[in-house]
């Protein structure tokens, strides 16, 4: 089937609208004024430089990068091995593991957060509202389906049961296997996970906001605080966001590729 | 022996998170949802089932919902299966701007929506000045089923996509040399094949409209009439603070999300037993 003229232009219709969104930050965040008018008057690096020269943003953005960062940390050490474990030994925990990561598509972030909320704000004695440490730790079951999905699709394309036999045949340490054959093998759905998860930690306002909030603030905080003033400096923000997702999602299309091709 | 000692330590930390930041978290809005003035009680339920301000905000997610769920599933598959026809590197482009903008949420997206749709905004002085409309409410639902939309779509991209390689464009072809139209082709192969991951796929936007808390609240504030939001102003509001109430409100959402989800898993089992 040809591609027909009417339907490339549709699509391109289509793609273009989906990007006016990111269009419209990013003439604002350079607008002298835009006010009652179509397009801005004029155009200025003044907000951008306002804003980065604020510190509430070198704040916000290494509170966000810290958070990231720890939350990469804390989730790949805990998913990956439990994921690989369940998977090759396990396969009653990885079916109630399977079930666990997916509970947050059903359960909304906001509810979640009030549980989070009930447990942690000194009901029970421990207090870890207002602490980047709750948002790590709660950060995990929401990213765990990240690297579950992907690693469980390299996982269920591997004859890991033969992998395994031939392991014990040559006397090769379940560890060792895991480590130098299994682990290198769903490397991609690994990376993928991570760079997902770290799209998630930076994009996040629910938690943040309910559970730390001003005591920890982040860019997505930050978003908030800034909703009132002319909405230049918010556009400036959001646009420093914007490319650090592009960032991300960028590589994880790259890997996407290069799994396709060596396939 | 080290074996199992080994296994207990990769599986322990995440079932531990799982069980501390998931499950119990879970478990605690349950009971409070049934706890009034330190004593069990299903007064929570009774007063959210008599109220109709939250009887309204659910009706009004609800609605909302399906609508963005349905606009989104129709304008995501027929992208998705014209996706199919162009060149891998320009897929993987699409589909990774997809995965962008179903991420851009929360403030982000509502201000971008903003500017464009806001009382001075771009394109609400185009459509004033052609005469389309006299006024336009980005803060009003009419502006929430816009802007979610927007993310709804390209969500749609992403769960459907996938699901699409059932159906390759070659079965269409030969279908058609056959000489099989394309509303029959879709009303007696493709859809029926398609049908469980669709479904699939529809519940899981109904659940990602239904549970979006930061971009109505990024967009209306605390003005909003939707369940998400009038749970936010339970827990943290300054009027009308009343945690119980919030988990009571919070149970009906989450099973007003799972049910759909169960049903669509248990349909699914049973259509693949029938088909074995």
């Amino acid at each position: 089937m040809r591609l027909d003229p009417v339907r490339v232009g549709l699509l391109a219709l289509l793609f273009v609208v989906l990007f006016l969104p990111i269009v419209a930050v990013g003439l604002n965040a350079f607008a002298v004024e835009w006010a009652g008018s179509m397009l801005p008057v004029g155009y200025t690096w003044g907000w951008f430089a306002q804003m980065v020269t604020d510190p509430r943003f070198g704040q916000a953005v290494r509170n966000s990068l810290i958070l990231a960062l720890g939350s990469l940390l804390a989730s790949s050490l805990t998913c990956v091995p439990a994921i690989l474990a369940a998977h090759c030994y396990y396969p009653k925990l990885d079916r109630l593991l399977g079930g666990l990561v997916v509970l947050p598509y059903a359960v909304p972030g906001i509810v979640m957060a009030l549980g989070l909320l009930r447990l942690y704000a000194g009901n029970y004695g421990i207090v870890l509202t207002g602490s980047p440490w709750l948002l790590i730790l709660g950060y995990i079951p929401l990213g765990a389906s990240l690297y579950y999905m992907p690693m469980k699709s390299s996982l269920n394309a591997l004859a890991v049961q033969d992998l395994l036999e031939a392991g014990y045949l040559l006397g090769v340490s379940d560890l060792k296997l895991q480590w130098r054959v299994i682990l290198p093998c769903v490397r991609q759905g690994v990376v993928i996970g991570l760079i997902l998860n770290f799209t998630l930690v930076i994009s996040e306002f629910v938690y943040s906001n309910l559970l730390v909030g001003g005591l920890f603030p982040t860019m997505q905080i930050l978003m908030y605080v800034l909703r009132g003033g002319s909405g230049h400096l918010l556009s400036v923000l959001i646009m420093v966001y914007f490319v650090i997702v592009l960032i991300a999602t960028t590589l994880v299309s790259l890997i996407v590729m290069r799994r396709k091709e060596a396939l | 022996m080290t074996k199992n000692r080994w296994m207990i330590l990769a599986l322990a930390p995440l079932f531990a998170v799982l069980l501390l930041f998931e499950v119990l978290p879970l478990l605690a809005v349950v009971m409070s949802s049934f706890s009034r003035g330190g004593s069990w009680s299903l007064g929570n339920y009774g007063e959210l089932i008599a109220s109709g301000y939250h009887r309204s905000a659910y009706i009004t997610s609800a609605w909302l919902s399906v609508l963005t769920t349905l606009i989104g599933m129709g304008l995501a598959l027929p992208i998705c299966r014209f996706l199919q026809r162009v060149p891998n590197g320009l897929q993987t482009i699409i589909l990774t701007y997809s995965n962008i903008g179903a991420n851009f949420t929360g403030f982000p997206l509502a201000f971008a929506f903003i500017i464009m749709f806001g009382l001075s905004g771009t394109f609400t002085l185009l459509l004033k000045a052609a005469g389309l409309i006299e006024d336009l409410n980005i803060y009003s639902i009419g502006g929430l089923v816009l802007v979610y939309s927007y993310f709804q779509i390209c969500l749609g991209i992403l769960v459907i996509f996938p699901s699409l390689s059932a159906i390759t464009v070659e079965i269409e072809e030969a279908a058609r040399l056959l000489g099989v139209s394309r509303l029959t082709f879709w009303r007696r192969i493709g859809l029926p094949i398609l049908s469980p991951s669709l479904i699939g796929a529809a519940v899981l936007l109904f659940a990602n409209a239904m549970g979006t808390y930061a971009t109505a609240f990024a967009l209306a504030g605390g003005n909003a009439a939707l369940v998400t939001i009038h749970i936010g102003e339970l827990v943290a509001g300054d009027v009308f603070s009343d945690p119980n109430l919030a988990d009571a409100l919070s149970m009906i959402l989450v099973v007003t999300l799972v049910v759909p989800i169960l049903v669509e898993q248990f349909w699914f089992k049973r259509r693949v037993r029938h088909a074995a």
